[in-house]
């Protein structure tokens, strides 16, 4: 005789399981994050729902503290706010990164005002601590509220496939504006990683969440020394397209630019008109800016100037040295951009490379025009060299688009069938005069017109003899999430 | 599930690579599109069937418009 059996209740599917078997057990996920072996609580293994460890990291110290979700979904309480906060006091005196795993619904409601106060300590360890030891968070679960704001202030935010950051949860979001919307739609990685740019690095799988805090951390805690000898130099214009107009991906350059297989890219996702990542360059980590022609044709706007300004704050926070690649035929037109504050967040990235001390070398490869020409780390910003590829224009707009306006009345004299032909003729003759690499080498914006092939080495050879001469530089600022 | 893939500016059709029925994969162009006097490929970040090619050659798009449905 065979019985329809009902259909299990969510509590026989999801029996509760012991600590010790539970995969959210903050022992578990702070053993994943260290090297094998190495971790030592620092925190008692309470119901404080927060727990705090050192460790190493592919060998070198860092400090780090996950939320407890089997006690109260990780509820952030004052004893447990104390153990974040000691955590970061460990990490500043050692001079260490500190990795955040975060899964919490925020302030422990029963403890009132004074889970909110605990909260706002932690919130500020982490500013005060910022720009002095890298912060890196991963989210786990939900994170609402203060623990959606602690990890938005660190340096950057890894997101991993249950990871949900919200202010406030799909519940309050109903009873308050009537808005039917899920944790997923809230603060997902589709929102938070495309839209919001709350988040850095999006994953498919806590272990690669996980891994990529390792890599970051190796990569800002363990800077390494640049060996000139080590930078190999390949063919960096076999990966532009022939045809000048010709849109491209820029990832390809920037992989190539880097060590192979080094590069972790930061707000892959959200701004893609502009590309920025870490990475080893002759073993050394530093950051690179790069407008990507494929996406807006790689135009500057307002959100990524914003994403750029606050790359390369924390890089210099950090001592990391930049590289700039350059492609960028000006800033987006358009009352929308003029009315989201292009002139606002443009001017961040105007300040964040002229206040910028670490080295930092730009290299135009095709063109670079008008206001994005200098917020893309200009000589007149203070860049410790500036290159240019063979070909590369440099100008206040396009020479065709420049010659319509300088000589309008005269094309305007003559009849349409010729005047692309006098426009050309004119605009020959401008470039002569006006634009050109030359005129830039000349002048002394561009310092040298380098050989794609030999581009690596001279990059190499530049920030080696910056470092060499300063000695180990880094900015004195935070790295406020602009 | 469809799937729109929209102009992220304002921009001149200037080649359409794609016709209905065609199967893609992420990175393939869908079309080609002339701005900031740059022809720009756009891609398709998935796979799946053109449904639909909804401009032309020469046609005037504004950021948002959609230029294909994948299904």
């Amino acid at each position: 005789m065979t019985t329809t059996k009902p259909e299990p209740t969510a509590a026989a599917r999801k029996p509760k399981l012991p600590r010790a078997d539970d995969p959210r057990n903050p022992n578990k996920r702070l053993a994943a994050l260290f090297d094998e072996g190495s971790l030592e609580l620092v925190s008692e293994d309470d119901d404080s729902g927060m727990l705090a460890a050192v460790g190493t990291v592919d060998g070198a110290p860092v400090v780090a503290f996950c939320s407890d979700a089997t006690v109260m979904g990780g509820a952030m309480g004052y004893q447990g706010c104390k153990v974040v906060v000691r955590a970061y006091e460990r990490a500043v005196s050692d001079g260490v990164p500190i990795v955040g795993l975060w899964h919490s619904g925020g302030a422990r409601l029963a403890e009132g005002v004074l889970s909110l106060h605990a909260v706002g300590e932690i919130f500020h360890a982490m500013t005060t601590a910022s720009g002095a030891i890298p912060q890196i968070s991963v989210v786990l679960g939900p994170a609402a509220g203060g623990a959606a704001y602690g990890p938005a202030l660190t340096d950057v935010v890894i997101l991993g496939p249950e990871g949900r950051i919200f202010v406030t949860g799909p519940e309050v979001v109903r009873s308050v504006t009537g808005e039917n919307v899920d944790m997923l739609r809230l603060g997902g990685p589709e929102p938070h990683g495309r839209r919001s740019g709350v988040v850095h690095v999006l994953t498919d799988s806590e272990d690669q969440a996980i891994g990529e805090a390792r890599r970051l951390a190796a990569l800002l805690g363990v800077p390494g020394v640049l060996d000139p000898a080590a930078v190999e130099d390949v063919d960096l214009g076999a990966l532009l397209p022939d045809s000048p107009k010709r849109a491209y991906d820029v990832h390809p350059l920037v992989g190539a630019v880097l060590d192979e297989g080094s590069a972790l890219e930061l707000h892959g996702r959200w701004a893609p008109n502009i590309c920025t990542a870490l990475g080893r360059f002759g073993g050394r980590t530093v950051g690179v800016v790069a407008n990507n022609p494929l996406r807006l044709g790689g135009c500057l706007d307002s959100l990524s100037a914003e994403k750029a300004s606050r790359f390369v704050r924390m890089c210099d926070a950090f001592g990391v040295p930049l590289i700039v690649l350059v492609d960028v035929p000006g800033y987006l037109p358009g009352v929308g951009q003029e009315w989201d504050g292009v002139v606002r967040r443009g001017a961040k990235l105007l300040h964040a490379f002229s206040e910028c001390s670490v080295p930092r070398v730009t290299l135009v490869t095709r063109k670079a025009y008008g206001g994005a020409y200098i917020a893309m780390n200009a000589r007149s910003l203070g860049a410790t060299k500036v290159f240019a590829w063979p070909g590369a224009e440099i100008a206040v707009m396009g020479a065709v688009a420049a010659v319509r306006i300088l000589h309008r009345r005269k094309l305007a004299e003559v009849t349409p069938d010729i005047r692309p032909q006098v426009e050309a003729e004119l605009a020959v003759e401008h470039e002569k005069i006006a634009g050109g690499v030359d005129k830039a080498v000349e002048i002394g914006v561009v310092d040298a017109v380098v050989d794609p092939a030999t581009t690596r080495s001279r990059i190499a050879a530049t920030i080696a003899d910056a470092l060499a001469a300063s000695g180990p530089v880094r900015g004195q600022h935070g790295n406020i999430p602009l | 599930m469809a799937h729109e893939i929209v102009a992220e500016m304002v921009a001149n059709v200037m080649q359409i690579v794609v016709a209905p029925g065609d199967q893609v994969v992420p990175g393939d162009t869908i079309v080609v599109l002339e701005s900031m006097k740059m022809e720009i490929p756009v891609l398709t970040e998935r796979a799946g069937v053109v449904d639909a090619v909804k401009v032309s050659t020469g046609d005037v798009v504004q950021e948002g418009d959609i230029l294909a449905v994948l299904r």
